[in-house]
């Protein structure tokens, strides 16, 4: 017994710096912003390039259903980044370090599998931001 | 507003019907003293989950997806070995009760202060960022509109209404019945945390096979209706679940059950009719 008390003592402290340390460290300056609205039945992505680094995807839920928004890699099929539960009305932030390439975006709304595709470019130079077309 | 109480449900229910579960064993034991404990395991974890979701939120510093993930998966594999245990512990006592051994019992049931806060953090905790990231979220848009906040407040006090509800139905049945039937259902819900620990693993890239679907069934029952709620938020049963996830959830709920049921049901004795409840499994 007691050595079952001492383990979890040990336990919560353990769990709590395993959190505060997958805190990734990046300062807000360097970030990119890029806004995405997600509807019933469509996913505005407000540009659709931004410089290689850390792009902090805001996502609002202008539509009725719940929905979600991943960032894969260009193959469409490997998770870069998702942000899941974004209810409507609410918006939430996918926080991703892209590497220059092709992204694909995709919001899910009503989490049914039939989900809504955009590309999405991380540019190799990474000087002032310059938005695309959205 | 229905949305966001359906996301706020099924994120709290899990939790909820745990805790449920384990305040009637305590009740039902005579072992008051250690809820203290309890809620001072509860009561960490959503401090914990409220301030860290509050500095991600609020502050200049954002928590990369690999990292939520890889949080969310060790957290669940953790939440299984504690579940489990609980399990055991559980199973323990009902094999005691069938003997009417009384120190037999006594002993079964001697467990630490820092076991149950332990528990009651993990299993709270375990979806405790993702709840708070979202109610921020919710906080957030408060100036606009009240309506998603109210819809998750609601949908989590309805999760905590039926944790509730579990134990005072649980407080009511047959002692023996209660430990047997409550550790076949919470071995459902623990295999089900393990394969969407995997899962999430599987997301941050950890472990592969993310692609590989053993069935997709998300045309049918959408994880946004009420049936995909409960079927998430009890069982943690994804309508497109990988092979990998599948795996590990057989792996998992055969030995275990077997065990289990090895131990709490075998040689009934005669004044337990054992009525059972085909749902539960």
């Amino acid at each position: 017994m007691i050595i079952r008390t001492r383990w979890a003592l040990a336990c919560a402290p353990v769990v709590s710096a395993l959190m505060l340390s997958a805190c990734t460290g990046q300062s807000s300056g360097s970030d990119e912003a890029v806004a995405v609205t997600s509807t019933n039945d469509t996913c505005e992505v407000s540009q659709n390039s931004a410089p290689a680094g850390t792009v902090t995807f805001s996502v609002t839920n202008t539509g009725t259903e719940a929905t979600e928004f991943y960032v894969y890699e260009g193959d469409g099929t490997t998770i870069v980044g998702e942000v899941e539960n974004v209810g409507p009305g609410l918006t939430r932030d996918l926080v991703a370090t892209l590497t220059p390439g092709t992204y694909v975006t995709a919001c899910n709304p009503g989490m049914n599998g039939e989900d809504l595709r955009a590309e999405f470019t991380a540019t190799d130079a990474a000087p002032s931001s310059q938005p695309g077309a959205a | 507003m229905l949305a966001n109480y359906l996301i706020g449900l099924r994120e709290g229910l899990e939790a909820a019907l745990v805790m449920g579960i384990l305040v009637a064993y305590l009740v039902r034991t005579q072992r008051r003293d250690l809820l203290p404990s309890l809620w001072v395991g509860v009561g960490a974890a959503a401090a914990l989950s409220l301030g860290l979701g509050a500095a991600l939120t609020l502050g200049p510093r954002s928590l990369s997806f690999t990292a939520q993930e890889a949080i969310g998966g060790s957290l669940g594999i953790l939440a299984v070995g504690l579940i489990t245990w609980m399990i055991f512990w559980m199973g323990k006592t009902a094999r005691y009760l069938k003997r009417h051994l009384e120190d037999g019992l006594e002993r079964a049931i001697a467990v630490g202060k820092g076991a149950i806060l332990a528990l009651a953090f993990i299993a709270v905790g375990r979806e405790g960022l993702e709840t708070a990231l979202f109610l921020w979220a919710g906080i957030e848009a408060a100036g606009s509109t009240a309506a998603p906040i109210t819809g998750a407040v609601l949908g989590l006090g309805t999760a905590a209404a039926l944790g509730m509800l579990i134990y005072r139905g649980a407080v009511r049945i047959n002692l023996r019945v209660f430990f047997q039937w409550t550790g076949v259902f919470l071995i459902v819900v623990a295999a089900g945390v393990l394969s969407y620990g995997v899962r999430d693993l599987q997301e941050a890239g950890i472990l592969p096979g993310l692609g590989a679907l053993a069935f997709d069934v998300s045309d049918t029952i959408t994880p946004g209706s009420v049936t995909g709620t409960l079927l998430k938020g009890i069982f943690n049963i994804s309508p497109s679940t990988t092979i990998v996830e599948a795996v590990a959830w057989v792996t998992y709920i055969v030995p275990t059950m077997w065990l289990f049921v090895r131990m709490a049901f075998a040689q009934a004795p005669q004044r337990s009719s054992n009525q059972a409840v085909p749902t539960s499994a």
